[in-house]
């Protein structure tokens, strides 16, 4: 690190004769204080940029969410209103059997099936000669690089009911009634749909960067583990989880805080902008009480819950971080 | 790994893989593309090959949906968030990978935490106060909603690339007698363009891709950027399909023409980087 280098320059220059010991002291005394100020220097502009645009509106959100406020000619009007949304939002039906079931289950599907997916997909092309690899490789950049609002509506479209590919090829093996069924109605198909959508379009920053990762372990350990009789399960299990966990650990993390906030993709879908309270997650609830029902109040307390919520993940993911020692962070 | 014997199983099952893989990550892709170039596009039903190839929807969605603005409005939006984050970044990344300092811990915790927070959380704030300081429809505006979005993730991605270049070239230079911005020009930033790279991609990525803020900052149609234009071809009863495939095209592959360009140094990169650490 920088620090040692700062210690090492007296060293360097020891046999300089004593009576520019003076300077050097001064030298190094800005050395240190170069040293001292540089990393806060460097920060600066992006710790700003962060504070104005993310920190301070989330104080805002957490003020806002203990006020009725209104639109009135010329600007807000804020009226303090205590814990009352939160109370009111407690206590409410929607959230409980509705919101949050959606928000979880979701979440842990699309989490689940990124994670698996995209490690069978790294193990897979670790496993191609480079042709190959470089042909799936770009096919995975191809599904990453797919924009979530683009994404999200080719999958309505090909759901899409009546005209759809999936509804027309399900109705001509007789699964469905192509003219009665519509998937985007109930929530069990609507989040399968979206589970889809969101495992597509993540995957594939996991298995880039399980890929990576499994790059780096040596084949020696392999060999090793081949003379001593482990088979492939057992040699994945054994020596790549533990060799690249740090690497899953934090492709887990970001997974889990992006699924637990997908918006685009249920909010674009049919009845996903609030003509279908059946489906609505936390996010989009936040946003259609405070967009569509000008009750920004109420919005921005489940704006506030699914904050929390984040930070709880966040902080439970922090520590599994910091267990593994600090210099890993 | 020449010394591998392929089992019969893996002789069927790798084929089988790759091509299931194929298939899911491109179908949607050759969906999207094939209804665009379909003259009956919300006839096609689960034919697998257009009936006929035309470019009617492109000409549509430009010349009735003045989509043309709105691409335009995006890359705008795009590059200066990529000049704009790029920069914020590697500087912070540095400073986090590089410097030991009183409360360095504490800095990347909060980028961690921040990277967290729900666009929804955001929105509503962002949204009054844009409003009381007549922001809205601002592009400027948006990008810089979007460089705010974009730094967390670039700073955790940088920072990695930052580490994995050896100490030891560092303190080569500095022993040549070079100074540390001397040693950041020379050494460091050329030995992280592969990183930079990187980041810039999903900077670039984000700020495009970004629909909450776009959608509920943007009123005037003229200030829409791509992802959004798209909504306007969605009816009230019936969809224009073909449009919005079309449009939809548009918007998606001159990202994923980024990504394959600039794959290889994306790809090295990453390995390099990963096999140096």
């Amino acid at each position: 690190m920088k620090d040692t280098l700062v210690e090492d320059g007296p060293k360097v220059t020891e046999v300089r004769p004593p009576a520019t010991r003076p300077e050097h002291e001064a030298a190094l005394r800005k050395k240190k204080l170069v040293g001292l100020t540089r990393p806060w220097l460097l920060l600066a502009p992006s710790l700003l940029v962060l504070a104005g645009l993310l920190l301070w509106p989330l104080i805002q959100v957490g003020k806002l969410s203990l006020q009725d406020y209104a639109v009135k000619f010329g600007g807000g009007v804020g009226t303090y209103t205590g814990f009352d949304h939160y109370t009111d939002l407690l206590g409410s039906e929607l959230l409980w059997k509705t919101v949050l079931p959606n928000t979880a289950f979701f979440a842990i599907a699309c989490v689940g099936l990124t994670v698996a997916l995209g490690t069978l997909v790294a193990l897979l092309l670790n496993r191609l000669g480079p042709t190959w690899r470089l042909i799936c490789s770009i096919a995975i950049l191809a599904a990453w690089a797919m924009p979530a609002v683009t994404g999200t509506y080719v999958w309505i479209w090909l759901f899409q009911p009546q005209d759809g590919m999936v509804s027309q090829i399900a109705g001509s093996i007789g699964l469905i009634d192509p003219e009665t069924t519509n998937w985007f109605t109930e929530r069990g198909p609507f989040y399968a749909i979206a589970t889809l959508n969101v495992v597509h379009h993540g995957f594939p920053f996991v298995a880039i960067t399980v890929l990576a990762g499994l790059m780096t372990i040596p084949k020696e350990l392999y060999e090793a583990g081949e003379l001593d009789g482990a088979n492939a399960w057992q040699r994945f299990w054994k020596i790549t989880v533990p060799t690249i966990l740090p690497v899953f650990l934090v492709v887990t993390i970001l997974s889990t805080i992006w699924d637990f906030k997908v918006f685009t993709q249920i909010y674009l879908m049919p009845g996903g902008d609030g003509a279908n309270e059946e489906v609505y997650n936390l996010g989009v609830f936040s946003y259609i009480q405070a967009f569509a029902k000008n009750d920004y109040g109420t919005g921005a307390a489940a704006a506030v819950l699914l904050t929390l919520l984040l930070l709880a993940i966040t902080i439970v993911y922090i520590r599994t971080l910091f267990r593994q020692g600090e210099e890993d962070l | 790994m020449s010394v591998r014997r392929a089992t019969p199983a893996a002789r069927i099952g790798l084929p089988v893989a790759v091509a299931a893989l194929l298939l899911f990550t491109l179908f949607p892709v050759y969906w999207m593309i094939s209804t665009a170039l379909d003259p009956k596009a919300v006839t096609r039903g689960s034919d697998v090959l257009p009936s006929g190839i035309s470019f009617e929807h492109f000409t549509y969605v430009f010349e009735k949906g003045n989509f043309g603005t709105y691409l335009l409005n995006s890359a705008l939006v795009g590059f200066g968030t990529i000049l704009a984050a790029g920069v914020l970044s590697l500087f912070a990344a540095i400073a986090v990978a590089r410097f030991k300092f009183r409360f360095r811990t504490s800095v990347l915790i909060m980028v961690l935490i921040v990277q967290m927070v729900p666009l929804e959380a955001l929105v509503i704030p962002l949204f009054i106060q844009m409003r009381d300081y007549d922001m809205l429809n601002s592009l400027l505006g948006l990008t810089i909603v979007y460089v705010a979005l974009s730094l967390p993730f670039a700073i955790w991605t940088l920072r990695g690339f930052v580490q994995t270049v050896p100490k030891e070239v560092e303190e080569a230079a500095y022993i040549d007698g070079a100074s540390w911005f001397r040693m950041f020009r020379s050494v460091l930033l050329p030995l992280v363009a592969p990183g930079l790279v990187a980041t810039s991609i999903f900077a670039f990525i984000t700020a495009w891709n970004e629909f909450v803020f776009a959608y509920t900052f943007m009123k005037g149609s003229d200030k829409y950027t791509a992802a959004v234009g798209i909504y306007q071809f969605f009816g009230e009863n019936s969809t224009a399909w073909g449009p919005v495939m079309a449009s939809s095209t548009l918007v998606t592959v001159p990202v994923m023409i980024f990504f394959v360009i600039v794959h290889r140094k994306l790809g090295s990169g990453l390995a390099a980087g990963a096999v140096k650490g």
